[in-house]
């Protein structure tokens, strides 16, 4: 397994607005080992999202490079990079974004049915949603659930493939105090368990120290 | 291939996908259903054309053949027969039928046989080459019920009474039966002669049969044809379509287009819901797009989905049409007395191409939007969707309509007439209920009701009320035509208006028949009619293929009818010259002919009447009803100046309840032909009526595709409608308050689209009467207050229950998701 995760060279992202560069991002260049747990904090619109895209491949900078598990992404199409997120990259979303016709069963499936993953996927997703802590609720939809259950979903689905990253977009901000809670101890917890890279995404200072890395964004740049 | 067909059963869960299908089978059910009726009805016409001629070739005239043609036939070593038919009557005791009588010779059908009963219910059996002997008649079992008789019975014929012996069955060249009202009668043609039905100027067709080998067929026929007079002709097979299968060609191309205003409906439902549908996966993608899926997976994934549910609407739909058109079958098969062929297979193609391409031009683009959707997105706070630039969307569309258009009317021109058509129609129909709503939002203003006037800056309110709208329109234009105009029709006609014409009447008879009806104190006013063919336009000769306009050259292919008399008649209106003056020559034509004909006053038109040549000049040019129940001509030549040309006489009379003196009449009389208009009346109105029926039914449809179309529009803004409702119930409205503004919003939206299909149905329908039928504009708003009515409440309901889920929902909740 590479020792390197992730690694940046001066990215930067800049979008044409109204006839004038709009600079999101400006010369990010950081490194992130593998199993590493890593905070990025900032105020909102910062550009922590739009980092976190970037370093997950879902988008192509503006200048600079990415390499993904050794992988340089410059010269990949948005499939080629699709087809290197599968199955060794997960995700959380602050609005879970669980699939609204789908039971919490068969979110949980969704990663294991787009790879060519063979063995049981229902035994697998049955087993991630235990771990989360949902074994009784397998059956409902995500509008039958409350939100920290869903976000619960959401973990169970992003560890289901047992990634080398999980990346995640402020897990907690659309939660209460206490659920959030919860959801970090969860996060951790399947981290640790797993030996996964976390990339995460928040504005939660305490959730941000218990990172083994912290890096803070202001205006695009790192502080 | 297993993961996808769960998809697509995951996927089923979502309304969206259910209404998809459910616009689907509305197409494929019409369309097939249609497409089945149709193809019976034309194999009907086909299976008859196959065995319509009874010989290898037929020779066909309005006047008698030229017996030289037979010996020739004969030397060359070909059989022969010869056929003569014409209307007639026939009496048995006190009962009167009209028939048409057949009288054939020896040989008869040299192709394909006759087939024949002893009884009205007995097994049919073939004949064998048997004709009716001398004295004796077969006659279909029709003319056994009317005439209420039972074989051996006898039955006059002119001068001649014949014993009824079997019942026929089958003739091969059933040419004018099948969609024929009046029974056949198959007599010798040795007989003919005593009847004297016949007379120069009788209305019959002379037919001469020839079978034999192919080869010394055609030989004969290349030797024929260069030496036919005008007015004989080989036979094909399109020249007995009678004018009820003419009308039942066209009726069939009018129900196929009346399917179509249903397809184009659910295709708007289609759109719709793609829509919605697209919106609902949007997140779906970008987040499996996240987690690694490639492109070509969405692509496979939706496309399979939406294949699949193509496919199931076609299966439903194609079961449904099939079920559908059985009825549509047997309501045909009830007024010609026939069972119809089964159908070609052909439909289910077209109804399966029909749920293609309203997949393919209609949802397909809004779904492959899909695979360009960014992942990046799930990370941004809102979705946007993915660009995709108008022009496409719409080029799309309108293909997929023209597709549609052309599938169904296999006619490259009229589709695109009719997508323009359609574009001007629902361009109108959108004016107008932008207009209407405009409108009910000023007034919603002015009485302090603050949700009416959202709604006229709804474009979703539009589209709502325009799809509506259009379903009923159809529905209620329908219902206009078929029963108000043929009883504002009915009304027309004066109590005396004739209700027997008399044709056939030789010369000779005049005097007599006029002292016979004197007697009883009825006026007749006997009109010549003379059959002549138009052969010369100023001394130019004039052929059928000079006009471009197939009635125009159907008119100089056949003969028309002249007459000659002094008095103006009363139910034309002279528009051109003068009538004829005493003593003044001169011809008097009908305004519609000349305009067809290309000619008019001062141009002189000369005849061929049985051989003779009768040439003069246009002096007037008439406009004609030809609804009142007169005797009407084309052309009308000064008194006396064909008096010494073949002719019978024609008169209309009214009898009201003297009816009986009819049968009276033909026993003086026999050779006299009396056809009952009251008869005729109800055949034509029990026809409308029951075709109006069958486009009624498809325009049902219409209607259901118009609610299909109505839930997707609602499906499609619910998440609107579910931010509105939360934001209004954290403003602290209950629940009373918003049922009662749903209820509201949606009977408003209903009624207006009543009224405004009303209101069109309205105009449409006076307009037809008006120019098509030379109606008085009548204001029947009974239509208008029952569609405003069916609007509301189908509108209202559909609306309420969409929506009453969101009524429930805690505000809070409601914000969140
Ligand atoms: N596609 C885009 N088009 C326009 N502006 C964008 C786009 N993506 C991001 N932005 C802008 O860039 C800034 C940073 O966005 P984001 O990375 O989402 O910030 P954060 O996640 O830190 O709140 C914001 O001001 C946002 O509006
Ligand atoms: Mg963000």
């Amino acid at each position: 397994m590479n020792k390197i995760a992730i690694q940046t060279n001066d990215l930067v992202k800049t979008i044409p607005q109204a006839g004038r560069e709009l600079h999101i991002l400006r010369g990010i260049s950081l490194t992130i080992d593998s199993g590493e747990s890593v905070a990025i904090t900032g105020l909102s619109g910062s550009g922590k999202s739009t980092l976190l895209g970037l370093l997950a491949g879902l988008d192509l900078p503006s200048s600079g490079s990415v390499k993904l598990f050794g992988q340089p992404l410059d010269g990949l199409d948005e499939d080629q990079r699709a087809a290197l997120r599968l199955g060794r990259v997960g995700f959380v979303f602050q609005s879970f974004h669980l699939l609204e016709n789908l039971t919490a069963l068969e979110n949980v499936m969704l990663p294991l049915e787009l790879g060519t993953q063979t063995g049981d996927r229902t035994a697998l997703a049955t087993q991630a949603l235990q771990q989360v802590g949902l074994a009784e609720r397998m059956g409902h939809f995500p509008n039958q659930l409350s939100g920290g259950e869903q976000q619960r979903v959401a973990l169970a689905r992003a560890f289901v493939t047992r990634p080398q990253i999980l990346f995640a977009d402020e897990p907690t901000g659309n939660l209460d105090r206490t659920t959030g809670h919860e959801i970090t101890e969860l996060l951790f917890a399947l981290q640790e368990q797993f030996h996964t890279t976390l990339v995460l995404v928040t504005h939660d200072e305490t959730l941000a120290a218990r990172c083994q890395t912290h890096y803070r964004l202001v205006e695009g740049a790192l502080a | 291939m297993n993961l996808l067909f769960k998809h697509w059963q995951q996927r089923w869960r979502m309304p969206e996908l259910r209404l998809l299908l459910l616009a689907l089978i509305v197409s494929v059910t019409v369309v097939t259903a249609v497409g089945f009726f149709t193809s019976r009805v034309e194999n009907a016409m086909q299976a008859q054309a196959r065995q319509l001629l009874g010989g290898d070739l037929v020779l066909t005239s309005a006047r008698p053949l030229d017996a030289a043609y037979v010996q020739r036939a004969k030397t060359v070593g070909l059989e022969t027969a010869e056929t003569v038919s014409f209307p007639s009557m026939a009496s048995a005791g006190d009962k009167l039928q009209l028939a048409q009588l057949k009288a054939v010779s020896s040989g008869y059908p040299l192709r394909g046989d006759l087939k024949t009963a002893p009884a009205p219910d007995a097994p049919e059996v073939a004949s064998n080459g048997q004709l009716p002997a001398k004295g004796e008649i077969w006659a279909e079992a029709r003319l056994f019920a009317e005439l209420a008789v039972q074989p051996g019975a006898s039955v006059t014929l002119g001068r001649s009474t014949f014993t009824l012996t079997r019942v026929l069955t089958q003739e091969p060249d059933r040419s004018s039966n099948l969609f024929q009202l009046a029974p056949v009668v198959l007599m010798n043609l040795d007989d003919l002669k005593a009847t004297e039905l016949l007379s120069p100027a009788s209305r019959a067709r002379f037919n001469q049969l020839f079978a034999g080998k192919a080869a010394v067929i055609k030989t004969f026929q290349q030797a024929l044809e260069p030496q036919l007079k005008p007015t004989e002709r080989i036979r094909t097979l399109e020249d007995d379509l009678s004018s009820v299968q003419q009308t039942l060609q066209r009726s069939g191309r009018f129900l196929g287009l009346a399917a179509l205003l249903s397809v184009v409906l659910a295709g708007a439902a289609v759109v719709l819901t793609s829509a919605s549908l697209m919106r609902r996966e949007l997140p779906a993608v970008a987040v499996l797009k996240a987690m690694g899926m490639s492109r070509r997976q969405v692509l496979f994934d939706h496309a399979f989905s939406l294949l699949l549910t193509a496919l199931l609407a076609a299966v439903i739909g194609v079961l449904l049409g099939l079920v559908l058109q059985f009825a549509l079958a047997e309501w045909l098969s009830r007024f010609v007395g026939k069972d119809l062929p089964a159908p070609s297979l052909m439909p289910i193609v077209t109804g399966v191409l029909t749920a293609v391409v309203l997949l393919l031009g209609f949802a397909l683009p809004q779904l492959l939007r899909l695979v360009n959707t960014s992942p990046m997105q799930i990370l941004q706070g809102a979705l946007q969707r993915p660009q995709q630039s108008l022009w496409w969307v719409v080029g799309c569309l309108l293909l997929a309509v023209f597709g549609l258009l052309w599938l169904q009317s296999r006619d490259l021109p009229l589709a695109g007439m009719l997508l323009l058509g359609l574009l001007a129609g629902t361009g109108l129909f959108w004016l107008l209920a932008s207009g209407a709503l405009r409108l009910v939002q000023a007034f919603g203003k002015r009485i302090g009701a603050g949700w009416i006037p959202a709604l006229g800056r709804s474009r979703r309110a539009v589209l709502l009320v325009v799809v509506f709208a259009t379903g009923l329109f159809a529905l209620l234009l329908l219902t206009t035509v078929r029963t108000d105009l043929l009883d504002r029709w009915a009304e027309t006609l004066p109590a005396d208006a004739p209700d027997h014409f008399l044709i056939n009447i030789q010369p000779a008879e005049a005097e007599p028949l006029t002292r016979f009806f004197d007697a009883h104190a009825v006026k007749l006013n006997l009109y010549p009619m003379i059959r002549g063919r138009l052969v010369e336009v100023n001394d130019k000769p004039v052929k059928p293929d000079d006009y471009e306009n197939q009635r125009a050259q159907n008119l100089l292919e056949r003969e028309f009818n002249l007459s000659s008399f002094a008095e103006f008649p009363a139910s034309n209106a002279l528009l051109e010259g003068k009538w004829f003056a005493k003593g003044e020559k001169g011809l008097s034509i009908e305004q519609g002919i000349g305009e067809m004909l290309r000619f008019g006053i001062g141009d002189k038109l000369t005849f061929d009447i049985a051989g003779q040549r009768f040439s003069d000049t246009v002096t007037s040019v008439r406009e004609v009803r030809w609804d009142s129940m007169q005797p009407n001509f084309f052309v009308i030549a000064a008194p006396g100046s064909v008096t010494d040309m073949p002719q019978t006489l024609i008169t209309s009379i009214h009898l009201g309840d003297k009816k009986p003196l009819i049968t009276e009449m033909i026993h003086q009389f026999p050779s006299v032909t009396a056809i009952d208009v009251g008869v005729i009346l109800t055949q034509v109105r029990s026809l409308v009526t029951q075709a109006g029926l069958a486009v009624q039914g498809i325009f049902v449809f219409t209607l259901i595709a118009g609610v299909v179309v109505l839930i997707a529009a609602l499906q499609s803004q619910k998440a609107e409608r579910r931010r509105e409702i939360a934001i209004l119930k954290s403003l602290g409205a209950g629940r009373a308050l918003l049922r009662q503004r749903i209820w509201g919003e949606f009977l408003l939206l209903g009624a207006l689209a009543g009224v405004l299909a009303g209101l069109l149905a309205l105009t449409a329908g006076n307009l037809l009467a008006y120019y098509l039928f030379d109606l008085d504009i009548n204001l029947n708003l009974w239509p208008l207050l029952v569609s405003s009515v069916i609007g509301s409440v189908l509108v209202g309901i559909a609306g309420y229950w969409n929506l009453r889920g969101l009524l429930t929902v805690l505000p809070l909740s409601l914000l969140k998701s």
